[in-house]
């Protein structure tokens, strides 16, 4: 067991857990933020992606120890005054069908958008190919990317 | 239709999207209960053989532990089979596939349940497993149960050989198609809460209603006492048809034994090995056509692979058979369609439900047909397009809602299809493109094999504030049912969309209305929002006459008010919903819709199959790297037979979506198990899903055909949208290779071997 301090959503937090245990179950099981999914385990799938100092960052293989004075923001915290444009783009666009892996989806459109503001359909299916959607809404992530490029 | 609507053919924004863009949505591994614990299945380590005994003192050991139960402990009966009785809960004596379950284990924690679950010894002596189709038929000392076949499915229209002397040209040819892997990203999961002698269940559930009877089943206990509530399901696709009735009945065991709150989530790799998938299919068509392009017999034989349970393979091998030859119209036609038990996971339902194999079977062989006859692959299916009038190859002939020539005209014209078979070839000539073809049908809901349990209920409760609250049987899982519900009762009712709210799918809400599936939320829950309303519009008729002192028939609902039309006066909703309550009337009607009666005989499988089907065509636009093997979908022009829009956004990301896992299942998803029956591709670093980079351009285009018992005229999609890609990818890919691709999924492996074949044969 070990404590670790960290910022969550801009707060600073600590918890006192075996310093292997992935960033994903202290986020969900001892802060409640239960917006970032489990789905695959393997750091695949990307549904439990949050950033990491603003790097978009696979929270079901990182150790709670890397993160350890680190800032990490969740879905819960990407809106910095109510809803992210890309949340906003996402809802316009009706994005999200059964919804599980849009969180993961949208932290990592948040990190692309961060570096590339303006970004092409190639920079977007590279950024995005590590984010899995089972329902296939991924033309329709490029279309919500493109719209929240513009108000950003 | 002339008609004017409010809401209906609108795209209203998906009503769940807020809550699943925040992160906000609490989906089952979101939710907790106080005095909660974990349980886990004990299972199967092997594929076949006899179950010796267990030994549960290293689980004893473990932190947390606090139970183990197995056959002997189940209160009630040991039986989960959802159409045959022939799966134990817990497998007392006889195992047979790794992942069957044997017994379930509790303990404080989720970790400590999943380490206690899989410490437990488990003795037991192997046999040798049988791993296929072809190993089931033939084994002789050897059976899974009973005998090796799950279920049989015959239909036998016109004389075959009678068809067959007639013909020009007659082909055979073997088809072969694969596991797919249902992949939902939300692992199967569940809640069981016990109150004293009666327990609510929460989990991630296409039939609520399944999930109750299998509890009340196994804890010996009545329906009332088991309250099945679905939260928010992150994906389905028919792998939460019939799975969540095995895994909450489990963890009722659990909460039985311990009158604790019992949690079960999944872990991936478990939850790949241990529940349902697509059936493979392998066929053999036998087709005669004359010699001007009519078809005119067919012998087809479909073998599935069902896994170690009946589970729902009847229905699967039903839906197929009567589906087998497409919408075409042919004279004679015999199909015998058998699946077979394996020593391998169940197989269930998968959007489409056989479909999509019976469609890879009948596309392919409307390809190689037009391929012999030196014919244009889209005139020669437009010359067999079943029509208005025409008898389907059950002998039923359909009247009205026949969209099937309109959407291979529109996909044809969109796609600019050329007849001109060869593929266009790069300049430095690494790459080869093509377009290929398939049309499908599918029959809408259960048909006759389930007719009896083919009805489904909502409830319309009207509150004092002017809020509607509807409860609905069937679910929400992706399909986009919330907001669909939400348009239908709006027009029904004529009111805002924003007064109303759906409820969460609770089996104390609504009668037994089956499962969600088979493209039958919009027709069905359509119709029951059209009962409901029929009951409660002449109750706030009268009561709006009273208050606006007008007579009834003067009274009108629109644009969210009550408008007496002789005077221009208008009362509004909210106002109507506080004088009901005031003047003591009833605020809540029930709606139901069945079915209606179907003509069918299930000896010769002729009849009404099905009340009435959506089209679709799909053309694909498929490129061959001839270096690497590797096929890649560029366009896909998707035309469907829908009946009529209820929701435009929501219909396109259907097919969107359909289309993507369809050129999944076709292109990527190679599903593979070892020779002692454990999956070779238990997560997605072996088992490749389609990524954002492999996404299909598709465009959609709409045929309003309207069907006369769909509400509005609207018939279902959430299936037709994946039916016909397979099938029109390999089309293209067989074009390209100049070979018959009679095998999916299309590997870069298989593709460079089929292209090697080629310059063989030449």
């Amino acid at each position: 067991m070990a404590q670790i301090k960290f910022k969550v959503n801009g707060k600073s937090t600590s918890v006192r857990v075996d310093p292997d245990t992935p960033l994903l179950w202290v986020l969900r099981d001892h802060l409640q933020l239960t917006g970032t999914k489990y789905s695959c385990g393997m750091g695949i799938c990307g549904c439990c992606t949050v950033h990491l100092d603003g790097k978009a960052t696979r929270s079901c293989i990182t150790p709670v120890s890397a993160v350890a004075g680190k800032a990490v923001t969740t879905i819960e915290g990407l809106g910095k005054e109510g809803l992210h444009p890309l949340q906003k783009a996402w809802i316009d666009d009706d994005v999200p069908q059964c919804g599980y892996c849009q969180p993961g989806q949208i932290m990592t459109a948040a990190e692309l958008l961060a570096e590339h503001p303006n970004p092409t359909d190639e920079e977007i299916d590279t950024a995005m190919d590590g984010a899995l959607c089972r329902c296939g809404t991924y033309q329709r992530i490029r279309n919500a990317i493109h719209k929240a490029a513009k108000e950003l | 239709m002339s008609e004017k609507f409010h809401h209906i053919g609108k795209s209203l924004p998906r009503v769940d999207a807020p809550g699943k863009v925040s992160g906000l949505t609490r989906f089952i591994t979101d939710m907790h209960f106080d005095s909660m614990v974990f349980a886990y299945p004990v299972v199967s380590p092997i594929a076949f053989g006899a179950l010796d005994g267990v030994d549960i003192s290293p689980a004893r050991k473990m932190p947390g532990f606090l139970g183990a139960w197995f056959a002997g402990d189940i209160p009630g009966e040991n039986q989960v089979g959802v159409i045959l009785p022939d799966q134990p809960l817990f497998a007392q004596d006889k195992l047979r596939f790794v992942g069957d379950a044997i017994g379930i284990v509790a303990a404080e924690t989720e970790v400590d349940a999943i380490s206690a679950a899989r410490s437990v010894k488990i003795d037991t002596t192997p046999r040798e497993p049988i791993l296929s189709i072809n190993a089931s038929k033939m084994a002789t000392g050897k059976k899974i149960h009973e005998n090796n076949i799950a279920c049989e499915h015959r239909l036998e229209r016109g004389d075959i050989q009678a068809g067959f002397a007639d013909a020009d040209v007659v082909v055979e040819a073997d088809l072969v198609t694969p596991y797919q892997e249902h992949f939902y990203l939300e692992p199967q999961g569940c809640i069981v809460v016990p109150q004293g002698d009666a327990f609510t269940v929460y989990g991630s559930i296409q039939c609520v209603f399944y999930v109750q009877k299998a509890i009340a089943k196994v804890l010996g206990i009545s329906f009332s006492k088991v309250r099945v509530i679905q939260t928010p399901t992150g994906g389905a696709f028919g792998g939460k048809e019939d799975i969540p009735s095995e895994m909450c009945a489990r963890a009722a065991v659990a909460a039985w034994h311990l009158q604790r709150p019992v949690k079960m989530i999944y872990r991936r790799r478990d939850d790949v090995q241990w529940t349902s998938k697509r059936h493979p299919f392998q066929m053999h068509y036998k087709v005669g056509v004359s010699k001007t392009g009519k078809l005119l017999s067919a012998d087809i034989i479909l073998e599935e692979n069902a896994g170690a349970y009946a589970t729902l393979s009847s229905v699967v091998s039903y839906r197929a058979t009567m589906q087998a030859m497409g919408p075409y119209a042919i004279p004679n036609i015999q199909v015998h369609s058998t699946s077979y038990y394996t020593n391998l996971p169940p197989t269930g339902a998968f959007r489409g439900f056989g479909s999509p194999q019976a469609t890879f079977g009948h596309e392919r062989m409307m390809d190689i047909l037009a391929d012999r006859l030196g014919m244009d692959p889209v005139e020669f299916r437009l010359k067999n397009i079943l029509k208005p009038g025409q008898e389907t190859q059950t002998g039923h002939a359909l009247s009205t809602s026949v969209g099937a020539e309109a959407t291979l005209l529109k996909s044809a014209n969109a796609a600019e299809w050329q007849t001109d078979a060869r593929p266009m070839v790069s300049k430095d000539g690494r790459y080869r493109e093509a377009l290929g073809v398939s049309v499908c049908h599918y029959g809408n809901c259960l048909g006759a094999a389930g007719w009896s349990m083919d009805g489904a209920g909502v409830k319309i409760q009207i509150n004092r504030d002017g809020s509607i609250a509807v409860a609905f049987g069937l679910i929400e899982m992706g399909q986009g049912a919330l907001t669909v519900v939400t348009q239908m009762t709006a027009e029904a009712l004529g009111v805002n969309a924003e007064r109303i709210s759906i409820l969460p799918t609770d089996t104390s809400q609504v009668p037994d209305s089956g499962p969600s599936v088979a493209s039958r939320n919009i027709v069905m829950t359509g119709n029951a929002i059209r009962n409901a309303v029929e009951k409660l519009k002449p109750i706030l008729s009268t009561a709006a006459a009273e208050a606006m002192e007008c007579a009834p028939e003067n009274v009108a609902f629109q644009n969210d008010q009550v408008v007496n039309t002789k005077s221009g006066n208008a009362l509004s909703i909210s106002a109507l919903c506080e004088y009901l309550y005031v003047t003591n009337r009833p605020m809540d009607a029930l709606g139901w819709w069945h079915v209606p009666a179907l003509t069918y005989d299930a000896q010769t499988g002729r009849g009404e199959a099905y009340f009435t089907y959506s089209y679709a065509t799909h053309i694909a636009r498929v490129q061959v790297d001839t270096l690497t093997g590797q096929v890649r979908v560029q366009k896909v022009w998707a035309a469907h037979d829908v009946g009529k829009i209820i929701n435009p956004a929501g219909l396109a990301g259907q097919v969107q979506g359909g289309v993507v896992q369809g050129a999944g299942w076709a292109i990527y998803e190679n599903f593979g198990h070892d020779n002692a029956g454990r999956i070779t591709t238990p997560n997605l670093s072996t088992y490749l899903l389609p990524t954002a980079a492999d996404s299909v351009d598709v465009q959609a285009f709409w045929i309003e055909d309207p069907e006369p018992l769909g509400p509005w005229g609207a018939k279902g999609i959430g299936e037709p949208a994946i039916i016909p890609t397979a099938a029109a990818i390999a089309n293209a890919v067989s074009r390209i290779v100049g070979q018959p691709m009679n095998q999916i999924p299309l590997t870069p492996e298989r593709v460079l071997v089929a292209f090697e074949d080629k310059v063989v044969h030449e």
